[in-house]
Parts: structure tokens; C-alpha cells; sequence
């Protein structure tokens, strides 16, 4: 219950940032969003199963092209946003089911090498595509500020969906089963934990709504290209998220993407060239410091509580 | 950990402070935005750009600003870098426009860039001048606020085709070797055509991945093709190592073009004996002249101006950003203000004389009027083979 309120709370300030009328600051918003929906999705393979996904950028480019696509073929907005999503668990459901039963390093790898799969594919591809000419989607005809809202609004529609979807899957079967395989697979199964199942679904929760932002992400920009929609760092930035705010947490990967796209901002603006090395440096700091996440703070305290009321008793 | 705590939400608020602090900026001065790589991969070609724009802001500040109507504005160029990485450009000119609030803006490198980018400064009507985007693809998109200062690249590829072949009849054989982007992969296409319409047979046409660091197997399939003529598209990276991998496989035809990289001083200086011969075509040459009107006037003047600030001769990508500048600037004058929709106008109707070569934008906003130059490398200098105006020796081959 706290959580659907901190959700919904949460969404309802964030909702009001359109009055404030600054479109950069809209375009930062959104890109928060986005960041929710892909340090969220991850957290559901990542965070609960501990499967260590490199796959998000894969789902997130497969979404963006197969609306890029059929929105050239004449699919209205939204019908294409729901086919992206859908073409990223299909995807994740035949992938999933193919890489799914390595672990550790080497389901890492080839979740990676799913990425550059799809990018080969789409470069090789180009009267579909447009290969390495890259893709246009239709513009829209709007304000300025209309573009911006509606695509900020979109983007936190999907990251409520993404977060609302988190908060279930937490108090559910499938959570209890995900946190099952992560602390030991083995016993999972023998203790009757369809592991291969759970798996494969937590996978496509990873897949379905990074698909979708990747659909909404080729719509606001009008034109993608696949290095920058199969980019790794699509990849790997979910992975330092949920770890800077919390790994297999609820709110983590929110407060994950906050710190991410701030230090991203503030970096980026005050090193015209060094911003790269300074970030690392940064990300570094926080991982040696802070290893369990922003989150782990405030339980640290709960347990210093909890062990004091125990030993009171 | 509290004090970690405290120093990490100080932070936080301090940087979000950040975002609200840089809004307003005095209008005393025309202000240009400037999204670059300078690192990363292209930061190479994004330098270059920025050498560009400084020796054209400096010209004109150093000659009192741009005259506008009873006021004489300096101007001001803001750089960001986006680190080549195309979503981040898109971000660094919305930021630009409603952070800095610059009054134009220049396109971040390449085609796809500057494409990707263009939707922003369409939106919200700032006039571009795109400095190093070529492909016809660019422009296809009905934008009404987004110019170029490079000709389509068929430009390049049709009198490069014209000379090959009206010289040597034997050059029958072409291969294909174009790196999987927007222009290095359009003027392949666009080269496919030149040599189709001209009878030569396309024996190869192959696309390597943008990062590719092994062309041998290519190579390989071009050697096993026998071409006469070796095709490469890519940048400059690229290009030095695809010609390093021919002569290691020992393919030696009688042609090898390269687009675009040749022009550059480090392709001669990374290439040595091997750059000798590579020919290849570019939208300016400093052996080019014109009488312009605008800041620099003429050729000769740029070039002494060029080796004055930087010493050495200007490339097409250096003298293309600094042409930008000067172009902006003949538009601004012309319309008398620097209200956006009014220099928009200007420069669609701009029909004028530049150091760069002569300035007229089509319908699309990509320049027309340019007639580039062919070159080739001898004796380890790019030497002009075609227009004959400014020919300084013969095509050779091989």
C-alpha cells in the first residue's frame, strides 16, 4: 500500500512539470522516464532473478525500429508504440528461450551478442530499415510545447505502467519465484520452482516496456540510426542504475535513474571535454562507497532498529 | 554514512539548482550554437569544424561585429560537445536554443548528425547552416530551416567518373567498399550509379560495420574480384587503414579513390608512399578562386588568413565550417535583423559570391552552385585535376 502511494504521489509532481513551461527541462523529464523504464526493466531479470541482462538495448532497438517501420507502413501512433513492445517479448520469449539456461558470465555475454545481432540485422536490411542510412519517421505537425508534453507524458505513462507492473510482481508468485532462482537455482527447482518458466517471463517483463520506450524514444526524435538505438551504453546504463539506487528494490532503479541523468547533466555541463572520465570517476566513487545502493542508507537504519527492538525483547 | 549522505543530496540539489540557473542572456551580442564531438571517435573532424568557426568569429569580431541595420553585433559561438554520440547531439541543441538561447545554430558533424539534429531547430524555427552534411538524404524531409553548405554527392562522383574513364578506357572493373552510415554509404550508392551509367562493371559492393578495425576479408573478396578501380567510402580512421590492408594483400589497381579523407593532412602524414596516387573529390580546395563578398573575400585572402591563425592550408571541412559563418553573416545583413524567420528568408534567397565558391540554395536548402574540385595525391600534396580553370596536373594511374 505505502508503495502504491509513494507510486502515485510520486507521478502526480512529476505530472505537474509542464506548467513550469521550460522544454529542455521537459526533455530531461522525459529522459528520466525513460531511464525509470530501462533501470525498471532490467531490475525484473537483473535485480530479481540475478540474471545479468545485456539485452535491454537490443529490446529498446527492436521497439524502435518495428514502430519506425510500421509507422512508415501507414499504423497509426499508438497501434505501432503496442507492436514494439510486443516484437521485444516475442523476441525475448525466443531468445530467453535459447540463452536462459547459462548463467553468470555467460548468459551476460550472449545477452550481449543478442544486441549486436538485431544491429547487424538491421544494417543488412536497408530496404526495410534503411540500414546504416538510417530511419524517418513521420513528423508530427505541433507546437514546440505540444511536442514536448505529449512526449513527456507518454514516456511517464509507460514508466507508472513499468512501475505499477514492478510493484506487483514483487508481492507476487512470480517475485517470490525470481528471488527463489537468484539465491539458489537448484533448490528453486527441486523444491518445485519452475525456474525455466519464471525465468523466461521475468525476462519478458525486461523486454516489454524497454521496447515500448524504444518506440516512443524513435517517435520524439524523429529519426534513428542503429548505432544509436543498439547503443551499448543503452545497455549498461539500466545495470548502473539499479545498482546506484538498489539492486531488486522497487524504488531503487527510480532513484537510480534520477542520480544517473543529474550527474550526467551536471558533468556534461561543467567539463566540455573531460565529462566521460569525470562521470567514471563518479560512478566509481558511488559503486565503492555506496555498493549496495542509495536505498541500502535507509535500510541500514531499519535494521539497526529492528535488531535493537530484538534485543529489547 | 550520514555524512555521505549529506555531501550526496547536496549534490544533488546543487546540480538541479544548475539546470534552472543558466536561462537569461543579453541580446547585445549574436549568439551561435555549436554542437560538436570534440571527443570520441570524430572528435578529429569536430575540431576541424571548430577551427572553422573561431577564425570566422574572430574576423568578424576583430572588424567590429555584424551590422545589422543601425547596430553592430559581435558574435559569440557557444561549443558543446556531444562526445559523437548522435542522441546527444539532438539534446545538446534543444539546449542550446532554450537554455542558451542562441540565436542560430550550427548542425553537429556529418549527415546523420545533422539530420537527427534538424528536427529540433526546425521545431522551433532557428535557422541551421549545416557545415559537413552532404547526402541528398539530409534534406528530404520538406524542413524549411535547415541549409547546407555541401552539394549532393553525386557532384562528387560524376566528373570523378567523367575523368577516369575519358583518360584510361581500360578501367573496366570497380569495387565497392563503403563504411554502413549515412554519406559514406549514400556517395557509394551514388558512385554505383556514376560507373553503372558509364558501362564500368560493379564487380564488388560491400558494406563494413562503422568501428570495423579488419578489412582483410574484404580484401580478400575485392583481390579475388580484380578491380581496376578500388572505391572506399569512410572517415578519415578508416581509409588509412583500408589502404594500409590493400597493400598489405598486394591489390594494386589503377585507380583508388577514397571519399572522405585524402583531402586531410593526416591522411598524407599517417599514409606516406601508400596516399600517393589516392585520388578523391571534395566541395572546396584551397587551389580554388573567387572573388566573394563576404567577410573573407577572396580565396587567397582566406588562405593567408588560414595560415596566418593555424599555419598550413585550410581542408574542404575547415573552409566549409568557416563558409558557414560567412554565409550566416551575408544573410543577416541582408535581411537587416536577426529575427529568425527573416535570416530563414535571407538565406533561402541568398545568390552570392563567397571565398568558398559561389552560394545559392535549392529548394531543399542544400547549395546547388558549387562545382567541387577533383584531386589526387602527388608528391605527397592534394594537386587539382579537374575543373580545368584551376587543373594543376593530370590524372595518373597506376
Amino acid at each position: 500500500m505505502k508503495n502504491w502511494l509513494i507510486l502515485l504521489a510520486g507521478t502526480g509532481v512529476l505530472a505537474l512539470l509542464p506548467l513550469l513551461g521550460d522544454n529542455y527541462l521537459m526533455r530531461l523529464a522525459t529522459m528520466v522516464a525513460m531511464y525509470v523504464i530501462l533501470a525498471q526493466s532490467w531490475n525484473f531479470i537483473g535485480g530479481l532473478a540475478g540474471y545479468p541482462s545485456f539485452a535491454t538495448a537490443g529490446f529498446f532497438g527492436l521497439g524502435a525500429y518495428t514502430s519506425a517501420v510500421l509507422q512508415g507502413m501507414g499504423v497509426p501512433l499508438f497501434a505501432s508504440w503496442g507492436a514494439g513492445g510486443l516484437a521485444a517479448v516475442i523476441f525475448s520469449a525466443l531468445v530467453g528461450g535459447a540463452i536462459l539456461h547459462l548463467r553468470g558470465h555467460y548468459f551476460a555475454i550472449a545477452s550481449l551478442v543478442t544486441v549486436e545481432v538485431l544491429r547487424e540485422i538491421v544494417n543488412t536490411t536497408p530496404d526495410i530499415t534503411g540500414g546504416g542510412m538510417g530511419l524517418n519517421l513521420p513528423i508530427m505537425r505541433m507546437t514546440v510545447a505540444e511536442h514536448a508534453t505529449f512526449f513527456f507524458y507518454s514516456m511517464l505513462a509507460v514508466a507508472f505502467a513499468c512501475m505499477a507492473c514492478a510493484i506487483v510482481v514483487h508481492k507476487s508468485k512470480l517475485g517470490f519465484a525470481l528471488r527463489c532462482i537468484q539465491q539458489n537455482e537448484d533448490a528453486a527447482n527441486i523444491l518445485g520452482v519452475n525456474a525455466y518458466l519464471y525465468k523466461t517471463i521475468g525476462f519478458g517483463f525486461s523486454a516489454v516496456f524497454a521496447g515500448i520506450a524504444g518506440a516512443i524514444y524513435a517517435s520524439w526524435v524523429h529519426y534513428i540510426e542503429p548505432p544509436d538505438v543498439f547503443d551499448v551504453l543503452i545497455s549498461v546504463k539500466p545495470l548502473v542504475m539499479v545498482l546506484l539506487g538498489g539492486l531488486g528494490t522497487i524504488f531503487g532503479p527510480v532513484i537510480g535513474a534520477f542520480i544517473l541523468l543529474t550527474f550526467e547533466e551536471f558533468v556534461w555541463r561543467t567539463f566540455l571535454t573531460v565529462h566521460a572520465a569525470a562521470l567514471g570517476v563518479i560512478i566509481v566513487a558511488l559503486v565503492l562507497f555506496l555498493p549496495n545502493g542509495v536505498l541500502s542508507l535507509t535500510r541500514e537504519k531499519l535494521g539497526l532498529r529492528r535488531r535493537a527492538a530484538g534485543e529489547k525483547r | 554514512m550520514t555524512m555521505t549522505h549529506k555531501v550526496f543530496s547536496a549534490a544533488l540539489v546543487a546540480s538541479l539548482l544548475a539546470f534552472g540557473a543558466s536561462g537569461a542572456a543579453a541580446q547585445d551580442v549574436i549568439r551561435i550554437g555549436a554542437p560538436l564531438p570534440l571527443t570520441g571517435p570524430l572528435s578529429p573532424e569536430g575540431l576541424k569544424q571548430q577551427r572553422g568557426y573561431d577564425l570566422w568569429a574572430e574576423t568578424v569580431n576583430a572588424a567590429g561585429g555584424i551590422t545589422v541595420g543601425d547596430t553592430t553585433y559581435p558574435v559569440e559561438i557557444v561549443y558543446v560537445d556531444y562526445a559523437s554520440n548522435t542522441p546527444r547531439a539532438v539534446q545538446t541543441a534543444e539546449r542550446l536554443i532554450t537554455e542558451d538561447r542562441v540565436n542560430f545554430l550550427f548542425s553537429p558533424f556529418g549527415s546523420g548528425a545533422a539530420k537527427a539534429a534538424s528536427s529540433v531547430s526546425e521545431r522551433y524555427g532557428i535557422p541551421t547552416v549545416a557545415a559537413t552534411a552532404s547526402s541528398a538524404e539530409v534534406y528530404d524531409q520538406g524542413y524549411q530551416y535547415l541549409f547546407g553548405t555541401f552539394t549532393p554527392n553525386d557532384t562528387l562522383t560524376e566528373p570523378l567518373s567523367d575523368i577516369v574513364t575519358s583518360a584510361n578506357p581500360d578501367v573496366k572493373r570497380v569495387a565497392i567498399l563503403a563504411r554502413n552510415d549515412l554519406f559514406p554509404l549514400a556517395i557509394a550508392q551514388e558512385m554505383e550509379k556514376s560507373a553503372q551509367a558509364r558501362d564500368l562493371e560493379v564487380v564488388m559492393f560491400e558494406r563494413y560495420a562503422i568501428g570495423t578495425m579488419d578489412h582483410s576479408a574484404a580484401v580478400t573478396q575485392m583481390r579475388a574480384a580484380q578491380p581496376d578501380w578500388v572505391f572506399a567510402t569512410g572517415y578519415i580512421n578508416d581509409l588509412i587503414l583500408i589502404r594500409r590492408q590493400l597493400a598489405d594483400q598486394g591489390v594494386d589497381p589503377a585507380v583508388i579513390t577514397m571519399i572522405a579523407g585524402p583531402a586531410y593532412r593526416e591522411f598524407i602524414e599517417a599514409g606516406g608512399a601508400l596516399a600517393e596516387n589516392v585520388s578523391s573529390a571534395a566541395w572546396w580546395h584551397p587551389a580554388v578562386r573567387y572573388d566573394g563578398e563576404d567577410i573573407f573575400g577572396t580565396t587567397e585572402n582566406f588562405n593567408a588568413a588560414w595560415e596566418a591563425r593555424y599555419g598550413g592550408e585550410a581542408d574542404y571541412a575547415e573552409a566549409s565550417a568557416a563558409a558557414a559563418g560567412a554565409i550566416l553573416q551575408l544573410a543577416i545583413e541582408k535581411a537587416g535583423t536577426i529575427e529568425p524567420s527573416a535570416v530563414r528568408d535571407a538565406l533561402a534567397s541568398l545568390d552570392v559570391e563567397t571565398f568558398y565558391g559561389h552560394v545559392r540554395f535549392g529548394e531543399t536548402g542544400q547549395i546547388t552552385s558549387l562545382e567541387p574540385p577533383v584531386f589526387q595525391i602527388q608528391n605527397s600534396r592534394p594537386t587539382v585535376v579537374f575543373p580545368e580553370a584551376i587543373k594543376q596536373a593530370d590524372f595518373l594511374f597506376r
